[in-house]
């Protein structure tokens, strides 16, 4: 008797499209579960209570797709602002990469995201968020603007589409396959 | 249901939003526990009259296997408390664990079938 998970980040700037993209393909309506967050000010000794910090809430939503009757993929988007770094941690750990969603009007927002999985070595494409039909800008010009690796794939994508965002999914997965083949 | 808390800052820098650590049962999270977000439990069967409500919620939720992410989505739970809770249920007996999202096990068989998996959806 046993289960696999396998785990994979919907990542990008806000409002890029991840909820939605995640809502695309999964087979269950999105799920959201929350991390309750207190402002740090204190040591590690400290064992007061939160009275008097401010506390807030960072939202993750995800979905499900059952691959088989061992294996269910879970489908993670980030909360979309970035100072909530330490949930990405948690969510990268032990995924099998991540898609970073681009939205070409807004392609800085996307940057940190790229930078994050980068530096951190994690598997990752892009997927660029065609919102409103055609795109300004060519493949090079977004690469460029992201300051994408050339071995990083780059997909075109609808995120209200299944068909595209499966695409994009498999797109990950068999580039982070292949990295796997060249480390081993 | 309430729950002792502390607040277990880590390196970060005074101002910056950490999770609130969680003191269930005397254990603290989610540092000491290993469970991802993503994997999966499953009730055992075994004799569940002792526990407390808030605990038979949890195994009531896990008759088929069901991820820590998702318990925490439909009970409403803040992710550390469940992770606790659920920890707690797997070192006393009453819910099996399935095998974790590791990025080190290089099981490209896994995937393959997820590959197969998604060109069906
Ligand atoms: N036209 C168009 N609209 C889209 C597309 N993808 C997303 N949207 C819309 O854009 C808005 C934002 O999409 P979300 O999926 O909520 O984006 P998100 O990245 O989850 O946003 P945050 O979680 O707030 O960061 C929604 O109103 C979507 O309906 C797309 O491909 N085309
Ligand atoms: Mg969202």
């Amino acid at each position: 008797m046993d289960r696999t998970s396998v785990k994979i980040v919907v990542a990008g700037g806000f409002g890029t499209g991840k909820t939605t993209l995640v809502a695309s393909v999964s087979e269950i309506p999105p799920l959201t579960t929350e991390e309750i967050l207190t402002e740090a000010s204190l040591g590690v000794d400290d064992t007061t209570g939160v009275e008097g910090k401010s506390t807030t809430t960072v939202a993750l939503d995800f979905g499900r797709i059952t691959i088989s009757p061992d294996v269910v993929l879970y489908l993670f988007g980030t909360p979309g602002q970035d100072r909530f770094w330490f949930m990405w941690d948690e969510l990268a750990q032990g995924a099998v990469g991540a898609i970073v969603l681009v939205d070409t009007r807004r392609l800085d927002t996307s940057f940190p995201a790229v930078d994050y999985f980068e530096r951190r070595g994690i598997p990752f494409v892009t997927a660029v968020n065609r919102f409103f039909g055609e795109c300004d800008y060519t493949e090079d010009e977004i690469r460029g603007a992201l300051e994408l690796d050339s071995r990083v794939p780059l997909v075109w994508c609808d995120a209200r589409d299944k068909e595209s965002s499966k695409l994009a999914l498999i797109t990950l997965v068999r580039h982070a396959m292949a990295r796997l083949k060249v480390k081993a | 249901m309430s729950f002792e808390t502390w607040d277990g800052d880590d390196e970060s820098a005074a101002g910056r939003f950490v999770p609130l650590y969680v003191l269930v049962n005397g254990r603290t999270s989610p540092r000491d526990s290993t469970l991802d977000l993503a994997t999966q439990v499953v009730a055992l069967p075994v004799d569940t009259r002792r526990l407390e409500p808030e605990y038979l919620e949890i195994v009531r939720r896990c008759a088929g296997w069901i991820s820590v992410a998702e318990i925490g989505a439909y009970l409403r739970l803040p992710l550390a408390i469940t992770k606790v809770m659920v920890d707690v249920l797997v070192e006393q007996g009453y819910l099996a664990v399935g095998t974790p999202a590791q990025q080190k096990i290089i099981d490209t068989h896994v995937l393959d079938q997820v590959i197969a998996g998604l060109e069906r959806l």
